[in-house]
């Protein structure tokens, strides 16, 4: 591996830019996150910059359990967002539906069939601290030797 | 022809100002903003269609699940008009616990709306000292109901669990330290310029538009209007409760008017703690049929559930009315009508509280 | 003028102390949070009070692994809500200290079924009577059609009609509401949140 694959990985694990797309949740999980940015729990300190811009995002926190509206535009969002890019679901509702996935609900979960997820982070809220853990954790494997593997498929595409 | 529209600008819904999704569409002539549109429907999960055909033990989970800032208030309203149709009776220790609760609840809901507001017109530090002060709430409500946020404390015939005098003390100690903590916050918002620049003036609620719409909660009382349902409670006045209102109907009145409330939740909270005695707290009891129309006051101004159940306690209609739903629109059409610059759409918009799930459920 | 209300502020002791020995929390949380309930290790009697409670579709399952039953909590269903811990008759889950306050403050969730027949639905085919499982259990020679000899039966079908013998053996597990083809029975769950006398 080179230095400067090296290097790539080491800055990568320490600025992430989170973008956070609510696609039905009850707030519930959003101020969650909120609360991480709180001088208590102080996110920015890991790296971990929220922008809410999907543009200039790597790591996009879906919370909700996609509502018909967004069935359209969640995978056109995911289209925006410059590689390397990945998903971490916060919340019961993307992984399974919460309490709404019952008979005559609107929304339709799993997210996974929509965008591929890497990450979930189960809990209906979960804590501040358990959000953290998870995306500090998620963090160091999540881009690493991203130009590598990328140059893997290429080639695997082209023999 | 005289051109009437320059700019047809979306904000949303995707924006960083927004924790949730909404767009507004602002239809602008120059920099002035000619008028407003909010376009909604991004987070709708059909709540009341589900809740139909269940019991309480599962309808309480849906209803807190309507909105995560406010979820105490909405475990509230739904036990207690269940309680109200079969006549269950309270034990008075739990309905002081509630009063806690809600109170508690009261106050990192307007911290959070504050601190949204601050984090709008960009200052960040105010708003980020904001959020800290509400972890010392949050703390408070973990420590009285075991979660964060989601607690379902509230069940027929009073409350989950009781509240232990050394958490009390720990809870009282909470109260004096947002109220020292606060204090400083207040100030540097009343004598910021640049606060006042950017809040002062600004999306002026007018006196006709707020009596001709629904406005409710502190978006109404900054408007002079006192329009509050802890008005008809009893034990809110026995707690020392009072009618809060302001005059001059801009931003800085709304985001002043929610200072001024936190510290009469405190003065309630302590209030309510010094008059706990120990007793039941729990009663149990039986539902009965009927159907009912109950409102109290939930953080951001009246919310009223019209339920109906069946003689085993299952729904079978329900309706909720948030407050968000007259607070958005009338954010739209009364305050952002004619406004000065399209970069106050955000912060007049926000300064509101609008609850995006609140509204749509 | 703001400069120096802010100077002031930066002068602050607290303001200071907190500036330069900024630290944040380990990430733990406390010992009262409710966490996912987890076993205590006492003998669970398959009694489901904890599935029936549970207000999340999928959330938590008794299952029986090496001859033992024990109750399984699925992450990603289960919000949390701790009403598994209190329905436990036997203690057998545990979350934060939700067990010690309810021992300490005797909070039980009192619950029973009714069990409701829409006589002017009910066409008397059986169908409930043969699925529910009480009635295998107590006659396991139950006629196809619903009729029973013995009468210590939950629910059982005379004269063309189905008719409830025994409400207080119903496990509420709604089989029946399953298997009725007209939605003529219904299982009704009522919970009662109680306080013992210390």
């Amino acid at each position: 591996m080179s230095i400067l694959q090296q290097l790539k990985n080491a800055v990568r694990q320490r600025s992430i830019h989170v973008c956070y797309v609510n696609t039905g949740s009850c707030n519930g999980c959003d101020i969650e996150i909120l609360a991480c940015l709180a001088p208590r729990y102080d996110i920015e300190q890991y790296g971990i910059y929220v922008h809410n811009n999907p543009r200039e995002a790597d790591v996009i926190l879906v919370t909700g359990g996609m509502s018909p509206q967004w069935i359209d535009k969640l995978p056109d969002l995911w289209d925006r967002v410059p590689e390397p890019k990945a998903v971490v679901t916060i919340g019961n509702c993307p992984i399974s539906g919460c309490v709404f996935n019952r008979p005559g609900k609107l929304i339709d979960p799993p997210v996974s069939k929509y965008i591929p997820v890497t990450a979930a982070v189960p809990g209906c809220p979960p804590r501040p601290s358990e959000i953290i853990s998870a995306i500090l954790g998620a963090a160091d494997i999540l881009f690493k030797d991203y130009e590598v593997h990328q140059k893997e498929k290429e080639g695997g595409g082209q023999s | 022809m005289k051109k009437v529209v320059d700019v047809s600008l979306p904000v949303g819904p995707i924006h960083p100002c927004f924790k949730e999704p909404c767009r507004i569409k602002c239809e602008t002539r120059g920099e002035r903003v000619v008028t407003t549109e909010v376009e909604l429907g991004y987070v709708k999960k059909g709540i009341e269609k589900i809740m139909i055909g269940r019991p309480w033990q599962e309808t309480i989970f849906l209803a807190e699940r309507v909105c995560g800032i406010c979820s105490v208030v909405h475990n509230t309203v739904i036990v207690e008009a269940l309680e109200k149709i079969s006549g269950i009776t309270v034990p008075r220790r739990a309905g002081l616990l509630r009063l806690i609760l809600n109170e508690l609840d009261r106050i990192q809901s307007h911290l959070l709306a504050n601190y949204s507001y601050c984090y709008t017109i960009e200052h960040e530090t105010l708003g980020m000292y904001l959020l800290n002060l509400r972890e010392t709430a949050m703390d408070s409500l973990e420590m009285m109901t075991g979660t964060r946020v989601m607690a379902a404390y509230v069940v027929p015939g009073g409350v989950r669990e009781d509240l232990s005098a050394d958490n009390a003390a720990k809870i009282l100690e909470a109260t004096y330290h947002i109220e020292a903590e606060l204090k400083r916050f207040v100030r540097m918002f009343e004598t910021g310029p640049m606060i006042g620049l950017r809040s002062k003036g600004i999306g002026v609620l007018s006196m006709e538009d707020a009596l001709a719409s629904g406005v409710v909660g502190p978006t109404a009382r900054a408007a002079g209007l006192s329009r509050d349902a802890r008005k008809e409670d009893p034990l809110y006045l026995e707690m020392g409760w009072h009618m809060i209102t302001r005059t001059e109907s801009d931003n800085y009145a709304r985001i002043m008017l929610r200072f001024d409330e936190l510290y009469q939740s405190l003065t309630l909270i302590r209030n309510g703690i010094a008059a706990l005695e120990p007793g039941k707290i729990r009663n149990g009891g039986e539902m009965k049929a009927g159907r009912i129309k109950h409102t109290i006051e939930a953080p951001r101004g009246d919310l009223t559930y019209d339920i109906e159940i069946d003689s085993a306690g299952q729904v079978v209609f329900v309706s909720i009315q948030t407050p968000s739903i007259p607070n958005i629109e009338v954010a739209t059409h009364a305050m952002m009508k004619n406004l000065a610059s399209a970069a106050d759409v955000t912060s007049t918009f926000i300064s509101a509280d609008p609850c995006i799930a609140c509204a749509e459920r | 003028m703001t400069v120096f209300t802010y100077l002031r502020e930066f002068c602050r002791l607290s303001w200071l102390k907190a500036f330069f020995t900024v630290k944040t929390p380990p990430l733990t949380k406390p010992s009262y949070f409710r966490d996912f309930p987890e076993l205590t290790g006492k003998e669970c009697t398959h009694c489901l009070s904890c599935k029936m409670i549970c207000p999340c579709p999928g959330a938590i399952d008794v299952v029986q692994t090496d001859g033992v039953w024990n109750p399984q909590i699925t992450q990603g269903h289960c919000v949390r809500c701790g009403y598994c811990v209190e329905a436990c008759p036997e203690g057998v889950l545990t979350s934060g200290d939700l067990l010690a306050r309810k021992k300490e403050q005797g909070l039980v969730f009192a619950h029973e079924y009714i069990i409701k027949i829409d006589t002017g639905k009910c066409m008397g085919c059986g169908n409930c009577t043969t699925a529910c499982p009480v009635n295998r259990e107590i006659d396991p020679h139950m006629g196809a059609g619903g009729t029973s000899l013995s009468s210590d039966v939950l629910i059982r079908v005379e004269h063309g009609k189905n008719t409830v013998k025994h409400n207080e053996r119903c496990k509420g597990c709604k089989v029946c509401m399953t298997t009725c083809p007209n939605g003529a029975i219904h299982v009704i769950r009522n919970v009662a949140a109680l306080q013992e006398d210390r």
